[in-house]
């Protein structure tokens, strides 16, 4: 049986509950095994972003734990939490992804120096990296140079580089169109069988939804649905 | 990350050169406030030794405290002498000095009298070259006096009127002499000409009924002002029983002045690096402010906080790195052009002058101080920088990355 990667308990999350309490996330169960490729769904406030980010340990849950191969993030103090999410965690934003004044080299190697790896291997897992995204000769361009998609195909060789368990995407298609939404999606879906790395992602885009194996519908911050399905 | 760091300050060109030339300015700024205090100091000396105190004078020791003529010292001719053969010595002379009362056909003041040499004094304080009206003292012409313009002034008196000199003699008898002013003088200390009269020793000699022996006062400029100590000992030696000083002891007044001028060297440039705090930390606020998101991905993706921090500061240091040396470049060739052209303070020198100061300033630093400055500016900068890289500590990459 495959080994558990991502365990979420009793996980709820309320904002401002002093004045106005915003119930974001109440009370989710998520548990997802090794190797899987999920897509967190449902309508604009539902809570998918607040659940990814508690579930990446950007955000501390109002109550409930997160287990993350078996380590129990949410009571990592706050350093020992950064450096877990260097090691173990690859993250791809909306937008804001890279690091505005490095090329799409250095800002994919930025992770593995920041591990310490040596200079030679640091180069040929960037190299090989983006040449997966199919980047390679975007080598030393800055993300202000490349369009949209490519700088998301970026964003996912640069979580991918320090080789993670696991890869929280929040909305990575959400400023792209559909080509490159499909182009990009066909990638994680490559690393996610290549390398046996876990994707969770958000989304609203039907076409994303249907290359999940499992998607996970959240509705006013609870789990409505949590299916297994055959990707298109 | 030193990478990013130095990237990062190229983004915003504009913003940088702001903070860039901010530094450039504070360095420029310190450096030339301090070469220019130091200056005023060093001429401020300069114009008390040579054309005022002498680096030594010797008194009896009763004269010091009751300033009566009948405190002599001698055997003036034999010191003299001696002091004289000796070559770290540059110049002698020895004057009879009394208190006495001033009076034109209007008015009256209180004066105190030198009876000099004039050729000794040409040498010794350049005397001469004060005399702004009439004549400098000469030999023969026994009845000529020399004033200041302010005494003049209050007198209502020009060269050629008469005055009178009344004092008391050795013998304590009130005797008064009838004087022609030969000459009018100004010297760089206003307060002292109002004061200072200046006749032929020879004359005031027989006034006060003194033997030709007997002076009240010796003054000696060194050819070299490391030579003081050796040759104050050496003139201890020569007049057992007078009392040595430097100029140092000679002018306390001296001494507060540079101590008052010390603190408003630093009043300046404390200002000058609030300035420089203000400016930069509300950049780097800015900065940061800016690129919050950007910030808060890089928490994400794993920087810590203390490389977050690092990384401002960094950026700041930088700037510092680059604004430094062209501060110190520009403030060095502001020393070196003005040091030796001068700065004409003449606007401003009426109150100065009456402490002593000449008018024009020639500025000096150190290299010492250069590099004192430009530390000093490094240390501001990267402490105003710790509060807006405590700021980009504070963020929560959550929220951090939720901020449009
Ligand atoms: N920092 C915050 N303070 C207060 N309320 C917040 C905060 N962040 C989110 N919320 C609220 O929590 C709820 C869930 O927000 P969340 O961003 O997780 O939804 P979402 O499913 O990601 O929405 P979208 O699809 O629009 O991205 C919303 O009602 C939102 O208004
Ligand atoms: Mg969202």
């Amino acid at each position: 049986m495959a080994k558990t990667i991502i365990d979420a308990h009793n996980l709820s999350k309320t904002y401002n509950a002093d004045t106005v309490p915003v119930k974001a996330v109440q009370d989710v169960h998520i548990h997802i095994e090794e190797g899987e490729f999920v897509a967190l769904v449902g309508p604009s406030g539902s809570g998918k972003s607040t659940l990814l980010n508690m579930i990446g340990g950007l955000d501390e849950p109002t109550s409930g734990s997160v287990v993350l191969d078996q380590v129990e993030i949410t009571k990592l103090p706050e350093n020992k939490l950064i450096d877990f999410r260097l090691h173990n965690i690859g993250f791809v934003f909306q937008s804001y992804n890279l690091i505005p004044v490095l090329t799409a080299k250095e800002n994919v190697g930025f992770v593995l120096q920041l591990q310490k790896i040596p200079k030679e291997e640091r180069e040929k897992r960037v190299l090989n990296l983006l040449h997966q995204v199919g980047l390679e000769d975007k080598l030393n361009s800055r993300p202000g140079e490349l369009s949209g998609g490519q700088q998301q195909r970026v964003a996912v060789a640069r979580a991918l580089a320090s080789k993670p368990k696991i890869v929280l995407a929040d909305e990575p298609t959400a400023n792209l169109d559909s080509k490159s939404t499909a182009n990009l999606l066909d990638i994680m879906a490559k690393l996610n069988k290549e390398e046996k790395t876990t994707f969770l992602f958000s989304t609203h885009d039907i076409r994303v939804i249907q290359k999940a194996r499992r998607v996970i519908t959240l509705v006013d911050g609870k789990v409505e649905s949590d299916v297994q399905q055959t990707p298109k | 990350m030193f990478q990013i760091a130095w990237r990062n300050i190229w983004r915003n060109k504009s913003r940088s050169l702001v903070v860039i030339s901010s530094i450039v300015i504070g360095v420029w700024a310190g450096i030339f406030i301090l070469s220019f205090s130091w200056g005023l100091y060093q001429n401020n000396i300069n114009e008390t030794i040579f054309k005022q105190l002498s680096h030594i004078q010797i008194h009896n020791p009763k004269f010091n405290v009751e300033n009566d003529s009948k405190y002599t010292l001698s055997p003036t001719d034999t010191i003299m002498t001696q002091l004289q053969a000796d070559d770290r010595i540059a110049s002698v002379s020895n004057r009879i000095i009394s208190n006495g009362m001033i009076s034109s056909p209007t008015t009256a003041s209180g004066v105190k009298i030198y009876g000099i040499d004039p050729l000794a004094e040409v040498k010794q304080i350049g005397l001469d070259n004060n005399v702004k009206k009439g004549a400098y003292l000469s030999a023969g012409k026994e009845n000529a006096i020399l004033i200041g313009e302010k005494l003049a002034k209050k007198l209502k008196i020009k060269p050629k009127s008469k005055v009178v000199l009344t004092f008391t003699n050795v013998k304590s008898e009130i005797v008064s002499g009838a004087f022609r002013v030969a000459g009018v003088y100004r010297s760089k200390n206003i307060s002292l000409d109002e004061v200072n009269v200046y006749v032929l020793k020879t004359q005031l000699r027989k006034l006060l009924e003194l033997k030709p022996t007997e002076s009240n006062e010796i003054a000696i400029l060194l050819k070299d002002e490391s030579q003081l100590d050796a040759v104050k000992k050496y003139s201890a030696d020569l007049v057992p029983d007078g009392k040595v000083e430097d100029w140092k002891e000679l002018s306390p007044e001296l001494g507060m002045i540079i101590e008052s001028f010390n603190l408003y060297t630093y009043i300046l440039t404390g200002i000058i690096l609030l300035a420089l705090t203000f400016g930069i930390i509300n950049t780097m606020l800015m900065s940061v402010l800016e690129r919050i998101r950007e910030l808060g991905m890089l928490m994400a993706i794993g920087l810590n906080k203390r490389k977050i921090f690092i990384m401002i500061m960094l950026e700041t240091f930088y700037l510092t790195l680059v604004g430094s040396p062209l501060g110190l470049l520009l403030g060095w060739v502001t020393v070196s052009v003005f040091g030796n052209i001068g700065i004409d303070i003449s606007m401003f020198s009426e109150g100065l002058s009456s402490y002593g100061f000449s008018s024009m300033i020639y500025p000096a630093l150190d290299n010492q101080n250069y590099f004192i400055i430009a530390f000093m500016c490094l240390i501001t900068s990267l402490l105003s920088a710790i509060y807006p890289a405590l700021k980009a500590l504070r963020l929560n990459p959550s929220e951090a990355i939720r901020k449009i």
